[in-house]
């Protein structure tokens, strides 16, 4: 059984040693319960600000608040110098209740009139996502970015995947000939789903093209928005993750025993002995993620100019605007689940935890990482001899065959006993309420923050949690 | 020898022996396949041509485009024989990392496609990954391509069934190598060459060489990615082995410079496997053994890879005037003028803004010039480019760059040059005119 050991942070660890709060809350509140470490989120800024100083970079960090629901999280980072990207009418409210002043918060996605309304009323940046939308726009005093897409690239064809949002560069002139005196044009934005740098190195300098045929236009944006999609690196060891993966397609070529559930191959498949499609999970040990993700990206050389990415920002004198949500949320959360059956079927252990796979989703964003068990790691429990790890699939509540946290086999410490803790960790982002739902009738999971004060660790509701001192 | 068309100048390479003094097997001769000398440059030229002559004559009738997965060596033979023959060539590819390649493909009149990344909020109902729908677009019928598949066609291995190998037998004077060794890219060459060997002689031992997992050697693939190559068969290898990026620079670097072979990184790669299996088994020899490892392809492609993973290599002596050599105090002595006064000073001086020629276009101050940093080093290593009496105000976009550079001419004894203090941004910042011509 091959480990995928997750990354731990210290301060999530000392999470993970507070057993008895931890089953507390799971007793109390029942299984699972989602909990948040706001006091977590100040340190991925801090990260993020240390790129922007050394590289001598001005410009918003705006957090992508859909990566999670939570008030604790927004109400914690807004008393540190980042901004919020909001994608909804509801998001938008909950950013101007939890601190944000409207001049660090940027409307982004598609948007109704009611959600335009209320950015427009109260001085939000509207990052604009299609022609339509500029129209739509209430008043002449709107600040606004346009969120381009479709760069082409030169040379080399870049073939990316084709985007549903975002106004195509093609039509520039037509979206600056619509803003024509409606709203000030304060920048230019993009946000490419990718985790490859030569993909977005050819969106930033096409997008520093389309920059410059605005000021050709006589207008003044001073800011390049680069959107979200900094990673996160997941796992504790990169030599795990490539024996895993290695091994995961011997068993999909049936060198080896299967590894997962019914033997899917996470996109991989075996045609005639030959390995065939293509490893659709999460790159769960990323070299770079984070903060030194947007450094490398910005050392990157522009595919046409030949220059670093971040040097020609500056030559260029633009503000750099980014909206990382995952990243932003590293180390910021976990999802706690009870145990509530243990058995062996046709010689596997089947462990039903008492959260569907909605509520705990790395398998739907294709994350794979080991739950940590919580309690003595000796192997008592419904002992069968060696106190040794072993390998458990993880089922979830539903009336539902396809209802595992995760098809991969995991590797757990020991045999779990029904009641045990099992705890998924670094969940905060996308992981918790993203997918969630009240089918078969159960409740949201409630969240709870969790927060150290005077030496020791607290909870709270999240809607409750109000960080601590004067701004 | 005289050719009407430069394909049959493709195979018939010289078998070399390499100096026992420089691979110090005592009981082993040692032999260079050199396929870098096959005309367009590589191994792959005999494989190219094989897949490919059979399609022209269609291709040809109908404007077809010739494809390939292919980030280098196949890519080029197609380009080639494709211009040859008036029919365009794309390659796709996900693995184009070395930059010459690049150009050099779009020299040949190539188009590249690029693959992309991951998504990063991953959707994993979404099973159509790039490559899969590249392959159905390429094999729909009157689609308007010819699809080389080398990593699936089997004339890909015939092309050294019927040439490579059997060249090697004839230079051996009919006799097959007791080793041979090669490393794995399409699989195509190492299963080629090893079935004709193993028809002399069935005991012939075959050696393939992959790269490390998260290693990157241009042209062969990882341990893991040889399974998703169709022609791969374990069973045609004794062993399949890793060979680092590290130990075929080593190779390459013996064989370049101690056996006058122009090797690339993979020629070096299998030099190097094969000198490191040989070792093993040299010393327990009684009677003389042969082996025979490939040189691929040619180091002139591969310098930007070499540059950067050995700099040293290319060490030159630090150059004479750098802002290099420049000490911290240096620079942080260096004279600079407060926006405040910048105005005042701009006038009587030669301004010289050191930002890219885009970014100075598109809004610069009036009157100055436009020297990109990177050119304004190369000349000042030259000496000073403008009189010791020509004032001289140098723009960056924050005042870090000129403030080395201000320095840099100070101590070069140029007495009136200053810096921008913060830069064309502190300038902007200060509502001061900006241009645009
Ligand atoms: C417009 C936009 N910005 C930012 C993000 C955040 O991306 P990430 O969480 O990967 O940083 C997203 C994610 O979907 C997005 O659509
Ligand atoms: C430089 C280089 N070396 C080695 C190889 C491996 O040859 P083959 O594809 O026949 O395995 C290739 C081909 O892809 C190559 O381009």
């Amino acid at each position: 059984m091959l480990p995928l050991t997750p990354r731990i942070a210290p301060i999530t660890r000392s999470v993970l040693d507070e057993g008895e709060l931890l089953e507390q809350l799971v007793e109390g509140f029942g299984s699972p319960v989602n909990v948040v470490l706001p006091q977590s989120a100040g340190a991925n800024v801090a990260r993020f600000l240390d790129v922007y100083r050394r590289r001598r970079l001005r410009g918003r960090i705006h957090f992508a608040h859909k990566a999670n629901r939570s008030s604790a999280l927004l109400r914690q980072l807004s008393t540190t110098d980042a901004g919020v990207d909001v994608s909804s009418l509801e998001e938008l409210q909950h950013a101007l209740s939890s601190g944000f002043p409207p001049d660090r918060i940027l409307a982004t996605g598609p948007k109704d009139r009611a959600f335009l309304w209320l950015a427009a009323q109260t001085g939000v940046t509207v990052a604009v996502d299609s022609l339509a939308e500029i129209s739509d726009i209430p008043g002449r005093n709107a600040k606004i970015m346009i969120r381009l897409s479709g760069f082409v690239s030169h040379g080399v064809q870049m073939v990316s995947r084709r985007s549903r949002f975002g106004i195509r560069v093609g039509d520039l002139d037509t979206a600056l000939d619509l803003i024509d005196g409606r709203a000030e044009l304060v920048g230019l934005a993009y946000h490419l789903d990718t985790v490859a740098v030569a993909e977005k190195a050819v969106a930033f300098e096409g997008a520093l093209a389309a920059l410059d045929k605005c000021r050709a236009r006589g207008l003044r944006p001073w800011t390049l928005d680069i959107g979200g999609g900094y990673g996160v690196n997941y796992l504790a060891d990169g030599a795990q993750w490539e024996r895993y993966t290695s091994a995961l397609a011997q068993a999909v070529l049936g060198n080896r025993p299967p590894m997962t559930w019914n033997g899917h191959g996470y996109g991989l498949r075996a045609e005639n002995g030959t390995l065939r499609g293509s490893l659709t999970v999460y790159p769960a040990h990323r070299g770079a993620a984070g903060a030194d993700y947007l450094d490398q990206l910005l050392d990157t050389p522009a595919p046409g100019q030949r220059r670093p990415l971040g040097d020609l920002l500056l030559d260029h004198m633009y503000d750099l605007d980014v909206e990382p949500g995952r990243a932003l949320l590293d180390q910021c959360g976990l999802v706690l689940t009870r145990v509530v059956e243990v058995r062996r079927q046709d010689g596997d252990l089947l462990v039903r935890v008492d959260a569907n796979a909605r509520d705990v989703s790395t398998e739907e964003h294709g994350v794979l990482m080991d739950p940590v068990l919580l309690g003595k790691d000796e192997g008592e429990g419904d002992n069968d001899g060696e106190g040794e790890e072993r390998g458990a699939y993880l089922l979830g509540n539903l009336c539902l065959e396809s209802d595992l946290i995760t098809r991969r086999q995991v590797r757990l410490p020991r045999t779990p006993r029904t009641g045990d803790l099992l705890v998924f960790v670094n969940t905060a982002g996308y992981f918790m309420d993203f997918v969630a739902t009240t089918a078969v009738r159960r409740p949201v999971t409630p969240m709870v923050a969790l927060y150290r004060r005077d030496g020791r660790w607290r909870w709270c509701l999240d809607e409750n949690y109000w960080p601590e001192g004067a701004p | 020898m005289r050719f009407d068309d430069i394909t049959e100048a493709i195979g018939n390479t010289p078998l070399v022996r390499i100096d026992p003094a420089v691979h110090g097997l005592r009981n082993i001769d040692l032999y260079a396949k050199m396929e870098l000398l096959n005309p367009f440059g590589s191994v792959k030229d005999r494989a190219a041509w094989s897949m490919v002559r059979p399609m022209l004559a269609g291709a040809a009738e109908r404007g077809d485009t010739v494809v390939e997965l292919s980030s280098g060596n196949t890519a080029k033979a197609l380009a080639l024989i494709a211009g040859m023959h008036g029919l365009p060539f794309r390659s796709v590819t996900n693995r184009m990392k070395v930059p010459e390649i690049k150009d050099l493909l779009l020299l040949l009149g190539a188009e590249i496609d690029e693959l992309p990344g991951q998504s990063e909020c991953l959707d994993p109902t979404d099973t159509d990954d790039p490559l899969t729908r590249m392959y159905r677009r390429l094999t729909e019928s009157g689609g308007g391509f010819v699809h080389t598949d080398q990593y699936f066609n089997e004339l890909n291995v015939e092309a050294h069934l019927n040439g490579t190998g059997p060249e090697i037998v004839k230079d051996l004077d009919g006799n097959a190598p007791d080793y041979f060794i090669a490393c794995v890219g399409t699989a195509g060459s190492s299963t080629g060459v090893a079935r004709a060997l193993r028809q002399h002689d069935p005991d012939t031992r075959v050696i393939g060489l992959v790269s490390a997992k998260n290693d990157f050697i241009p042209g062969i693939r990882t341990i893991d990615e040889v399974h998703e190559v169709g022609l791969f068969d374990p069973g045609v290898y004794d062993t399949v082995e890793p060979v680092s990026a590290d130990e075929a620079i080593d190779g390459l670097l013996t064989l370049v410079r101690r056996c006058g072979m122009l090797a690339g990184p993979t020629g070096g790669g299998a030099y190097q496997g094969a000198v490191r299996f040989l070792r093993t088994v040299d010393a327990s020899l009684t009677e003389r053994r042969s082996a025979v490892f490939i040189i691929c392809d040619r180091v002139e492609s591969y310098l930007s890879y070499l540059r950067e993973r050995r700099p040293a290599l290319f060490g030159q002596p630090a150059r004479p005037h750098s802002v290099g050599s420049l000490s911290p105090a240096e620079v942080a002595a260096a004279p600079v003028v407060a926006v405040e006064a910048a105005e005042a000073y701009a006038r009587d001086a030669l301004v010289i803004d050191l930002r890219s020629p885009y970014a100075y276009q598109a809004l610069h101050i009036d009157g100055s010039i436009n020297i990109v940093d990177e050119a304004f080093g190369e000349m000042l290593a030259a000496g000073l480019p403008f009189s010791r009496r020509q004032p001289v105000l140098l723009v960056c976009p924050v005042g870090e760059k000129s403030a080395s550079y201000a320095a840099l001419l100070q101590k070069m004894g140029h007495p009136a040059v200053h810096s921008l203090a913060g830069g064309v941004i502190a300038w902007r910042d200060a509502d001061l005119p900006l241009v645009r011509d």
